[in-house]
């Protein structure tokens, strides 16, 4: 799936009221199974970007586009049911929910787009047995190491095949083992189901490995990238 | 605790204790208005299914039947008025005669009734009898206590009971409750009633020893209970009554039963303000409680609108736990509300202060569930006009 947006733009309140511009205009072409790095200091609005993308954020300026669908501006309803198809999310903090077990946590992206349980279910024991968690599937979240969070993370943003998946630091909490574990799949998703990633990173090696590097700077972008960057 | 946990959805553990705490306050303050206004309709009832009747002037009688002498002549010519159907000489008289009687919510009271007379009163035909038998006719010595009356001095059927005259009674049955007033009353014969009045009242005995105006043994009622027949007015009989007998002192059941909720305004006052006091106490500690349980999901709530989450399907699944946890918190608080009102009701001292009607124990779970819901859909709706990423930053 081809993303394109146009002219993104963010502007925050801060605690005095005041704004604060956080993306002015951005332009972001990925084409699809295209694995495209986020790189930037801190507060340059790369996490905003991402969660522009992801429509977990309302837009101020500009247009998303999935394909030929303008998908900023569907109504909310049919937002949801993009969020749900079409994007995969991968957190730095993981965002497990408590209260549910490892494979409920899975299982959790089926439910809100109506797939048939039994198939995801089948599918959530397949992917967790692939990224090793499988022997945690009735574990809650306090009760896995970061590393084996990080891997249900990656298992619940994965399982509905979405044909984008946004992934906002998702070794910033990782050893080199687990980083490298998780920055794998992501390669391998897009070689193997051509799925679009869009990785926000501080990591220069995990920059250096994707296809492209959209370096932001003070909320705008400063480099598009291209085949071979540096 | 571990096997409640089981029992609860994950991490809403506090929450259900929340509600139960609060739904407990509510019952407990509800149980004790259904008490009270049980007592008070009890005596409503009674003032309604009888025409009391009692000599003139002040005399000693108590309760109902407090006047004058009520002579057995007067009670011959009562007897006798179109539409009466019957007419039962009766004895009453306070328990202790130290103790403030305009206290008669709670006094202990002795009455004399003569068993071979059927009850005059439509609304207690008979009393019901939870151990032993009621009074028979030629009984003498023997006596048939109220719940309340029994329980404050550990009295079975067979015991013996000491009417504070020095003539020990044989106990022949206790009553069920009725949470009003016989729940205090020892019924005795009509003539051991008169025996202990002529005991404990020296003027009365040497007006009767000296045969003034031919009193004998049968004018010695301090009241009389009127039943009336089928299809006949009572308020209008007992006018009649008022009119065709003279010396008398007629409570107008009617009348009687305005005076009774007017003299009660204060507690129907106190109750309603008991009720408010506790809807309000326990709908804020159980709304409270669950809007706080859901504004304090609003990071999972963020993780599953990014999962692809509808507003729709949020509430309804917000509003399953809510409704879960709504009703755990309910039956917790009823069950405690319960063990305390049952704790302090077996204190010893016979006073209930509680009655947990099924009404109120239906209203206290209805109201939990519904508020409940409300309080979950308004912290729903709140949390849905916030973006996924903005619900996530304010639940980290």
């Amino acid at each position: 799936m081809v993303v394109r947006a146009r002219g993104l733009s963010k502007t925050f309140r801060g605690p005095d009221g005041r704004p604060v511009p956080v993306l002015h205009g951005v332009d972001v072409d990925v084409k699809a199974g295209e694995f495209v790095a986020v790189a930037g200091p801190s507060g340059c609005g790369k996490s905003t970007l991402l969660n522009l993308l992801g429509l977990l954020e309302p837009l101020d300026a500009g247009e998303i586009w999935l394909d030929d669908v303008c998908v900023s501006r569907l109504p909310r309803r049919a937002q949801c049911g993009v969020r749900g198809r079409s994007i995969g999310y991968v957190f730095q903090s993981f965002l497990l929910i408590a209260g549910l077990t490892a494979l409920q946590n899975v299982l959790l992206a089926a439910r809100y787009v109506g797939r048939p349980r039994p198939s995801a279910l089948a599918e959530a024991q397949i992917l967790m047995q692939r990224l090793g968690v499988a022997h945690r599937a009735d574990h809650y979240p306090a009760q896995l190491s970061g590393g084996e969070q990080q891997r249900v993370a990656y298992c619940r943003a994965v399982l509905n095949a979405p044909p984008v998946v946004l992934a906002d630091e998702p070794t910033g909490n990782l050893d080199e083992g687990h980083a490298a574990v998780i920055l794998t799949e992501l390669r391998a998703l897009c070689r193997e189901r051509g799925t679009s990633v869009i990785l926000v990173t501080h990591r220069a090696d995990a920059a250096a490995s994707a296809d492209r590097a959209l370096r932001l700077r003070e909320g705008r972008l400063e480099s598009q990238g291209g085949e071979g960057h540096s | 605790m571990v096997e409640v946990r089981r029992l609860l959805p994950r991490g809403y553990l506090f929450t259900v204790l929340g509600i139960a705490v609060g739904v407990a306050g509510l019952v407990a303050l509800g149980a004790m208005a259904e008490r009270i206004t049980r007592f008070i309709d009890g005596g409503d009832r009674f003032v309604r299914g009888q025409i009391s009747v009692a000599g003139e002037g002040m005399g000693m009688g108590t309760g109902f039947t407090a006047g004058g002498l009520l002579r057995a002549a007067r009670i011959e010519q009562i007897a006798r008025v179109p539409g009466v159907a019957a007419v039962q000489g009766q004895v009453m008289l306070p328990l202790n005669p130290t103790t403030s009687q305009f206290l008669t919510l709670t006094q202990e009271l002795i009455l004399g009734l003569d068993p071979a007379v059927r009850m005059s009163n439509r609304e207690f035909r008979e009393l019901p009898v939870r151990e032993g038998r009621a009074l028979r006719a030629g009984d003498r010595g023997v006596v048939v206590v109220g719940a309340d009356f029994a329980a404050s001095r550990r009295l079975r059927a067979g015991g013996a009971l000491d009417l504070a005259t020095g003539r020990t009674f044989q106990v022949v049955g206790v009553l069920d409750k009725t949470l009003t007033a016989p729940d205090r009353f020892a019924i005795v014969p009509l003539d051991d009633a008169r025996d202990l009045w002529l005991r404990r009242d020296p003027l009365l005995v040497q007006v009767f020893t000296g045969s003034v105006g031919g009193l004998g043994r049968g004018d010695l009622n301090t009241g009389a209970a009127v039943a009336w027949a089928d299809g006949v007015d009572p308020d209008a009989l007992a006018r009649r009554i008022q009119a065709e007998v003279p010396g008398l002192n007629v409570t107008i059941p009617g009348e009687l039963s305005r005076l009774l909720r007017q003299s009660t305004a204060f507690f129907t006052a106190l109750l309603f303000g008991i009720g408010v006091l506790g809807l309000v106490i326990g709908g804020l500690s159980l709304a409270n409680t669950v809007t706080a349980a859901v504004f304090e999901r609003i990071r999972d709530f963020g993780i599953k609108r990014a999962l692809g989450a509808t507003d729709g399907q949020l509430l309804r699944e917000i509003l399953g736990e809510a409704l879960g946890v709504s009703i755990s918190g309910g039956l917790l608080g009823v069950g405690l509300a319960l063990a305390v009102g049952t704790l302090v009701d077996a204190r010893g001292d016979g006073q209930q202060l509680f009655l947990f009607s099924p009404r109120l124990l239906g209203f206290a779970l209805t109201f939990s569930v519904v508020l409940g819901g409300l309080a979950a859909t308004y912290a729903t709706l709140r949390i849905v006009r916030l973006s996924p990423a903005e619900a996530i930053r304010r639940g980290a």
